[in-house]
């Protein structure tokens, strides 16, 4: 009898407790508790941004943020760091791979989208989502262990032969595959799901009647595709374009094997670079426990970070999110 | 047939051509890979722990098993807090500057290059909270996953619920059911699916991560033990494994293969990665199935 009351007076007391938060204080129970998951995600994210930029902030006074950033020299025993030859590594490597990887992946979402009939479509893009499922380590052991003697055997040797007179094709490592255009080619291949994919649903979603209204006026399918549909795709393509690229300037495991590790300016397509991923990858390891360098290499993080919002900042008000 | 016809051709076999290029690319590397990895495998070699066969390099076993359990943690982690935020953007949040502000610091974690995640998770995991976290540790390697993991599975929520009709909210309302009841009896249950197919890409996203595992979770050749056994080192004084004791990963494995090329083979490496994407692949597979189940019934 005793134990069956106060069962019940503790039920009622909870039901009280709702009916105070919910009707006298205004506050549903449930809503705190999304709430309290929205706050806790949020002070994640924020300390993991400040934590980063907090970090990285020593450097930034000891070297001052444009000596960081157009320094040439990196030296431990010296504390100067500046990282010029990595962010041109980084950028450099980027434009090659959009330059090999729009192209490409433009025209297949063209040909999923308007050319191929459907049942191919339904076989291809399956395969085409297989190539984002493969782990970026094993894009990089692919492009070491495959692709690299290809490169220093027939591709280099091929190219240097039929435009080596431009400077931009001299081959300075003739003996190693490894540089700008092995990194470049599997980043492309990296990011050719992405560019694909979100282009593809892009240029699906172009209304139908501003297809059919070109149609007749006499304009031929390619002339539809190139000034009716492209146009009215071109937000989605451009923030499609945009994440391939945030995807190919963080991307490590595979550039740490690929782009050769060294610390010059890349001068042509074939010669090596140093990527600002590999260069915190490569030395954290060593220098965790020490501020100074622990520092500059957060400086790194912090400049790729930075890079990374401005990018994501670009292509939401491309998306027309706010 | 004239200058346009012959133009649109032109561009028209392009199309062709790139196709067809993307496709030989994808089956130029998947054929490489199983012919490169296949010649190593054996149940030996994908059971057993690299420790079993010859201390380093030689299995996989460890490696398999640390991946799933990274991966399963850091989802188990990472998921109560995504649908949690995920409900609220959408069905609490009067899209102000506040709400707009936490979804563009989503947009930023899920676009943060994994380098800056892993150095994070080794400053602050594995240095600065090591009494806690054991250092390199299967707890530290799950929980900077589940940072990365949280906006995918956020996103994946946020989609699914916004693709709910409103009609059978509205017709839940209107029985009297309160904002909760609703959200509980009908939002969440319709948005099953596209939650579920979050998660399942979310475990893969884990599984097939490298540089932050790298950088927390160490590396371990033998099998996760399980148990509690004093430690000093340790908040408590006791060693929690696996949870603070190093753990394997399939992605590492394969790095291997580049960092000790005496110790672990090329072959070795293909073999690893090949199972790898056997693994991601399955995960995938998964994902289809119940978006395929949800389509017939």
């Amino acid at each position: 009898m005793f134990n069956k009351d106060s069962r019940l007076d503790i039920h009622t007391f909870y039901k009280n407790m709702i009916n105070l938060l919910n009707k006298d204080l205004r506050l549903d129970i449930h809503h705190l508790l999304f709430l309290s998951c929205a706050i806790l995600t949020a002070a994640i994210a924020i300390y993991f941004v400040g934590f980063i930029f907090s970090t990285a902030m020593p450097v930034f006074e000891s070297q001052g943020i444009i000596g960081f950033l157009t320094g040439t020299e990196w030296n431990y025993g010296k504390n100067i760091y500046g990282i010029k030859i990595f962010i041109f590594g980084t950028m450099i490597m980027t434009l090659i791979t959009l330059l090999l990887a729009v192209p490409i992946s433009l025209f297949t979402a063209i040909f999923l989208a308007e050319y191929a009939p459907s049942r191919v479509v339904y076989t291809i893009r399956p395969l085409i989502e297989l190539l984002v499922g493969i782990p970026s380590v094993v894009y990089g052991i692919f492009g070491l262990f495959v692709l690299e003697d290809i490169f220093n055997l027939h591709v280099e040797p091929f190219l240097v032969s039929t435009l080596g007179y431009i400077p931009l094709f001299s081959d300075n490592t003739p003996n190693s595959g490894q540089g700008l255009l092995l990194a470049s080619s599997i980043l492309g291949v990296m990011i050719l799901p992405t560019i694909t994919a979100l282009s593809e649903d892009a240029i699906r979603s172009v209304k139908h009647e501003y297809k059919e209204a070109s149609f007749s006026m006499g304009a031929t399918h390619w002339e539809t595709i190139r000034n009716v549909i492209l146009p009215a795709a071109s937000g989605g393509i451009i923030s499609s374009i945009v994440l391939g690229m945030m995807r190919a300037m963080g991307e490590t495991m595979a550039i740490v094997m690929l782009l050769g590790n060294m610390k010059t300016i890349p001068s042509s397509f074939l010669s090596y670079g140093y990527a600002m991923t590999s260069k915190i990858l490569n030395d954290i390891g060593f220098y965790v426990n020490q501020a100074e360098p622990r520092s500059a290499l957060f400086g790194i993080a912090a400049v790729l970070f930075l890079l990374e919002i401005i990018f994501v900042a670009l292509s939401r008000k491309i998306g027309g999110k706010a | 047939m004239n200058y346009r016809h012959i133009k649109g051709n032109i561009f028209k076999s392009v199309s062709y051509m790139s196709g067809a290029l993307t496709v030989l690319i994808l089956i130029g590397i998947l054929g490489t890979i199983t012919v490169k990895g296949l010649p190593e495998l054996s149940l030996s070699f994908i059971f057993s722990s690299e420790s079993e066969i010859q201390g380093f390099g030689g299995a996989i076993g460890n490696a398999v098993i640390g991946t799933v359990f990274l991966s399963l943690l850091s989802t188990i982690l990472a998921t109560p807090l995504a649908i949690g935020t995920a409900v609220y953007l959408t069905k609490y949040s009067k899209g102000g500057i506040i709400s707009r502000s936490l979804s563009f610091l989503l947009d930023v974690m899920s676009g943060t290059p994994s380098i800056v995640l892993g150095i994070f998770g080794l400053l602050l995991l594995v240095y600065y909270m090591n009494t806690f976290t054991g250092g390199f540790s299967l707890i530290s390697g799950s929980i900077a996953l589940a940072i990365l993991i949280l906006p995918v599975i956020e996103r994946a929520t946020e989609e699914a619920i916004n693709r709910v009709p409103g009609d059978i909210e509205d017709a839940s309302y209107a029985l009297g059911a309160t904002r909760w009841e609703t959200i509980k009896l009908v939002t969440l249950p319709y948005a099953l699916t596209g939650i579920l197919t979050g998660i399942v890409l979310s475990i893969g996203r884990a599984a097939e991560e490298s540089a932050v595992v790298i950088l927390t979770a160490g590396y371990s050749q033998f099998f996760p033990e399980f148990g509690v056994s004093p430690s000093e080192k340790l908040i408590f004084g006791v060693k929690i494994a696996p949870f603070q004791d190093l753990i394997a990963a399939l992605p590492i494995t394969v790095y291997h293969s580049f960092e000790f090329p005496h110790l672990v083979s090329v072959s070795e490496g293909f073999a690893a990665a090949f199972v790898l994407i056997v693994i991601v692949m399955a995960i995938n597979a998964v994902t289809r199935l119940i978006v395929w189940r949800r389509r017939i019934g």
